[in-house]
């Protein structure tokens, strides 16, 4: 927690003086084309157009079930959600005040723009989207040492937003093994090849993690036998594995398997089911058999049917993760489980959405800009009738639990810790820093950010810990000490500014009464800079502060 | 336990309402099943979960002189008539206090299918998320005066199937406390981390925070429902009312006599065994302590699926003087008779032995054991081929295994919780029933 007396000079001036950031907010926004309104559904639409229509798809939902959605979220609710769904952190005090003071109408959306382009929405989508397509790299140890290389590879793509389905066909295609032929640990080169070590190679694990990141098939069940339920068979799984059957299986007992020394078959287009002996071509799971040639690789030819425009589930998968990641609820739930026992909850938005994906040539950040534009995503989480708690109807913004490195993150901004990653090197892993302590600590296994649970471990954490306690203590706390002993500030405005670097808002008029007494009575202790400690603690205490609302 | 940390602890937190109780619906649950209690003393239940999947043959039901037996010889219990593996030679002493269940059957042979059928009793359909037994059975044996979480798990090793240590339909009020071992020096400890108010706070200041952040609650979460925000308060709750507790003090085993912790063997099993006794001496419902493999990672030792032989004897190194010194020392306090001592994994091993010298997943005629209160010790249930290969007699399939456990505990198998999607589920499903045969 030592800040740099510059940095202190700055948080100082920032906090009370907001004007000096300049937003340049203004500049990046899209407008809808006007010559497409009015035609079919098969034109381009701009995101505010496509945000209308899901818009009215929704209206007309709420207004078929009887349902009267919740209110339209205040500018610090809507400020909030989107710098954690898209910046994975909170505000600083500087930002949220600039766009508080706003009176730009359309600032929503500006602000959308302006931090698609930002820094802190490129690490956390790069995060997002690592924990999806290797979420064993943060679940198991051993496989800690691939993030590096992994990441580095995810941050360029996401930062010149590179179409999805050139990300998927690259992950599907990677040389595997090539760059690397040094023993043991893996080198940190830029590589998506860690989607392979993590899978430890084996054709079965790559088909099921292929089907399952980028289709939202579940195949994992027909691995051993057919099940009365579900339409996956047990041929169909390995015709699926045949992809991957290029890969020199390691001897069975040896060490993990790493991707060193591996001699692809890189036409190899069979494989033998384990427990009949029966030997099955690859065929794609839509039943249709592939078009070989001398010219692609057995990879190259699944990538491309995998990520075509006419696959069936390619492009509505991605919509749905999209949509669940700032949503919390996806429409097909889980969301990399569609099948017909799991129908989408809305299945004409899902499909609008996919085809408007499609025809913007898989650009991630058009669907971003189209979801974030909905009413529908800027909902209040304030429940004012009873017809809004099923979180399938989207009618109400719903109660997230934060990702670990949203918490941190968050926690970072709102006292001021300072975060070596943001001036240095990115990919650098120290498994003890405050950080990665926390990350484990709030490592969780929910399916869904809407079972997110707080631990009695967190909670002790966060109260009695010394990261929090030294973070909230007057005499170790710059922060704090900054907004306490400011000459120029009240302390109405000393308790702004807590709320604001906390919780995203102004306190209320029953909260600033509240505090503001206590304040000056010298709360518990009779001491007005532990009673300035003491707010703050109960700030970052409160679930307010420690979910997405 | 240091009583003086305790009372200073407890003097900080006196007189508080903790965090606007009456707000939540967890908490008037907690409330009302405080009204169903005092009657009889409620049993407590020790799961002893070995993760992969242990040997059947290689434990409690070894086949000596067979081809599918190996190398593993059979040895003589203090009953007699029962034959255990002699991997096992001091849990042999105890035999009178346990049944071994040797006609297990199920159809699961997945890690992550298999782990959830039988922590929770039910097969993963649709959108139901059965809780842990760990959860439900807390639940039910919940004592409210206890200040700990009534479902404390040590170890756990939960990437096979997470969903089966967690409490599902029932809500975060009856997730468990996790704790993990620590060792340094060679010694084993399990601290509960940062249950210690900073030194520098006065008891008027946490007061006087703990009631702000109340209030800030309260109007917060009155009108946002969702588990994020009621498993926030629980867990605040439960870990206030731990803070000012004297109860942590189950967690310091340096407070034992050396010779006791030596024979539960000083390793992350054997001392998490000694943890589970003072954890149940405090007044708690359910502990489980899981044997993950020979350190104290996370892992799946018993998936012996290469080396069993080997691997199995190295992990009963570890269960053996754990596993039979719990039951001694449960029996000396005269907490045997009510706590039951439940050792299972998610399924057995094939009988036939691999070209590896290692045994595969096995669910059609496999091994678990039954001890302690509500049991009827002494007596084995179930018999298998001498090739280990079928069930000859009682098979016993999970809800039924499930009825006996709460049967054991004086749990009605029969009584629901409500779910999720508002239907009302049985603790063990439609149609089982206990094995009254092995119940005391």
């Amino acid at each position: 927690m030592r800040l740099s007396f510059i940095r202190l000079v700055r948080t100082i001036l920032l906090l009370t003086f907001p004007f000096l950031l300049t937003p340049n907010v203004l500049e990046a926004q899209e407008q809808p084309d006007a010559s497409h309104a009015g035609q079919d559904d098969v034109v381009k639409l701009s995101p505010a157009e496509l945000a209308a229509k899901i818009d009215l798809l929704f209206e007309k939902s709420w207004s078929d079930s009887e349902i009267i959605p919740a209110d339209r979220a205040t500018d610090a609710e809507y400020l909030r959600r989107i710098y954690l769904d898209l910046a994975g952190r909170i505000p600083a005090v500087s930002e949220a005040r600039a766009f508080l003071s706003d009176s730009n109408p359309d600032k929503r959306v500006a602000l959308v723009s302006q931090l698609l382009d930002s820094p802190s929405s490129v690490r956390n989508m790069t995060t997002v989207w690592r924990n999806s397509l290797i979420p064993q790299a943060s679940s198991q140890p051993e496989f800690r040492g691939l993030i590096p290389g992994f990441e580095a590879w995810l941050w360029k793509h996401i930062s010149e937003n590179t179409p999805y389905d050139v990300i998927v066909r690259e992950i599907i295609t990677t040389p595997v093994g090539e760059a690397n032929t040094t023993g043991g640990v893996l080198t940190a080169a830029s590589s998506p090849e860690a989607f392979y070590v993590v899978r430890e190679l084996k054709p079965e694990n790559l088909a099921t993690g292929t089907s399952r990141a980028f289709l939202g098939v579940r195949l994992d069940c027909a691995q051993c036998h057919d099940h009365p339920f579900d339409r996956w068979k047990q041929h169909q799984f390995w015709s699926m594995a045949a992809f991957y059957s290029g890969f020199a299986q390691p001897v069975e007992g040896s060490a993990p398997v790493m991707a060193m020394n591996v001699a692809e078959k890189k036409f190899a287009r069979e494989i033998q089911i384990p427990s009949t002996g029966q030997i099955v071509p690859a065929i794609f799971l839509s039943g249709q058999t592939p078009a070989w040639s001398d010219q692609e690789s057995t990879r190259e030819v699944l990538a491309r049917w995998v990520t075509s425009p006419d696959n069936p589930w390619f492009a509505k998968m991605a919509a749905n993760r999209v949509w669940g990641q700032f949503m919390g609820q996806a429409m097909v739930q889980p969301m990399d489980d569609f099948s017909d026992a799991n129908p989408p909850s809305h299945p004409e938005v899902l499909d609008l959405l996919a085809q408007q994906f499609v025809l913007h040539n898989f650009d991630l950040q058009y669907l971003v800009r189209a979801i974030t534009a909905t009413g529908v995503y800027q909902r209040s989480s304030l429940q004012t009738h009873d017809s809004q708690s099923d979180p399938s109807m989207f009618a109400r913004a719903t109660l997230r639990g934060l990702s670990p490195e949203q918490f941190f993150d968050s926690l970072a901004e709102a006292i001021g810790f300072y975060q070596p990653f943001r001036s240095g090197n990115p990919f650098v892993l120290d498994d003890d820093s405050p950080r990665s302590r926390f990350l484990e600590l709030y490592r969780s296994e929910a399916e869904s950010p809407l079972q997110r649970e707080t631990t009695i471990l967190q909670a002790l954490a966060m109260m009695n810990g010394e990261f929090v306690a030294s973070a909230t203590s007057i005499e170790n706390s710059q922060t704090l000490r900054a907004v306490v002993e400011f000459p120029l500030m009240s302390d109405e405005e000393r308790l702004d500014t807590l709320f604001l670097a906390t919780l995203t808002r102004h306190p209320t008029e029953a909260e600033r009464t509240q505090f503001t007494s206590y304040i000056q009575e010298g709360g518990a202790s009779g001491d007005r800079g532990a009673a300035f400690a003491d707010i703050y603690w109960v700030l970052l205490n409160s679930s307010e502060f420690l979910l997405n609302h | 336990m240091t009583t003086k940390f305790c009372r200073r602890q407890f003097a900080k937190y006196s007189g508080l309402s903790l965090l606007g109780a009456s707000m939540s619906g967890w908490f008037s649950q907690l409330a009302a099943l405080a009204d169903e209690t005092g009657k009889r003393p409620k049993r407590s239940c020790i799961l002893l979960w070995m993760s992969g999947g242990p040997s059947q043959m290689e434990t409690v039901d070894p086949k000596e002189g067979q081809e599918n037996g190996g190398p593993t010889k059979a040895i003589d219990t203090s009953v007699p008539g029962i034959r255990i593996s002699e991997n096992l030679p001091k849990v042999a002493t105890v035999m009178g206090d346990l049944v071994p269940i040797r006609s297990m059957t199920t159809k699961e042979g997945d890690h992550t299918r298999a782990t959830y059928y039988l922590r929770t009793g039910y097969l993963p359909v649709g959108p139901l998320q059965y809780p842990s037994m760990g959860s439900f059975l807390g639940k039910s044996l919940r004592k409210e005066e206890c200040d700990l979480p009534s479902y404390v798990s040590i170890n756990p090793f939960r990437a096979f199937s997470p969903g089966a240590f967690a409490p599902g339909f029932l809500g975060p009020a009856w997730s468990p406390l996790v704790v993990g071992a620590q060792t340094t020096n060679n010694e084993v400890s399990f601290e509960v981390r940062n249950l210690k108010v900073p030194e520098q706070l006065t008891e008027t200041q946490v007061d006087a925070r703990l009631r702000m952040l109340g209030s800030l609650e309260h109007s917060f979460l009155a009108n946002r429902p969702g588990s994020p925000g009621a498993s926030h308060l629980q867990s605040y709750e439960q870990a206030v009312r731990m803070m000012k507790s004297q109860a942590v003090g189950a967690f310091s085993l340096e407070e034992e006599d050396s010779m006791l912790r030596d024979a539960y063997g000083r390793n992350a099993f054997g001392q998490g065994c000694l943890l589970a006794r003072r954890l149940v001496e405090e007044g708690v419902a359910f502990v489980e302590v899981s044997l993950n493999g020979l350190d104290a990672a996370g892992g799946a030792g018993w998936d012996t699926h290469a080396d069993n032989f080997a691997s199995v004897k190295s992990l009963c190194e570890i269960l053996d003087p754990a596993w039979s010194t719990l039951i001694t020392d449960l029996k000396q306090r005269g907490l045997l008779e009510n706590t039951l001592v439940i050792w299972a994994g998610e399924f057995g091993r094939t009988p036939k032995i691999n070209e590896n010298s290692g045994r595969d997943h096995w669910p059609g005629s496999w091994s678990t054991v039954l001890g302690g209160g509500g049991i009827r010790g002494g007596q084995s249930l179930g018999k298998t081929s001498d090739d280990g290969m079928e069930i000859l007699d009682s098979p016993v399939t999970v809800p039924n295994f499930m009825a006996t456990i709460c049967a054991a505990l004086g749990l009605d198998h029969t009584s629901t919780n409500q779910s999720n999607i508002g239907r009302p589920i049985p603790l063990s499903d439609h149609g089982s029933a206990p094995l009254s045969a092995i119940l005391s």
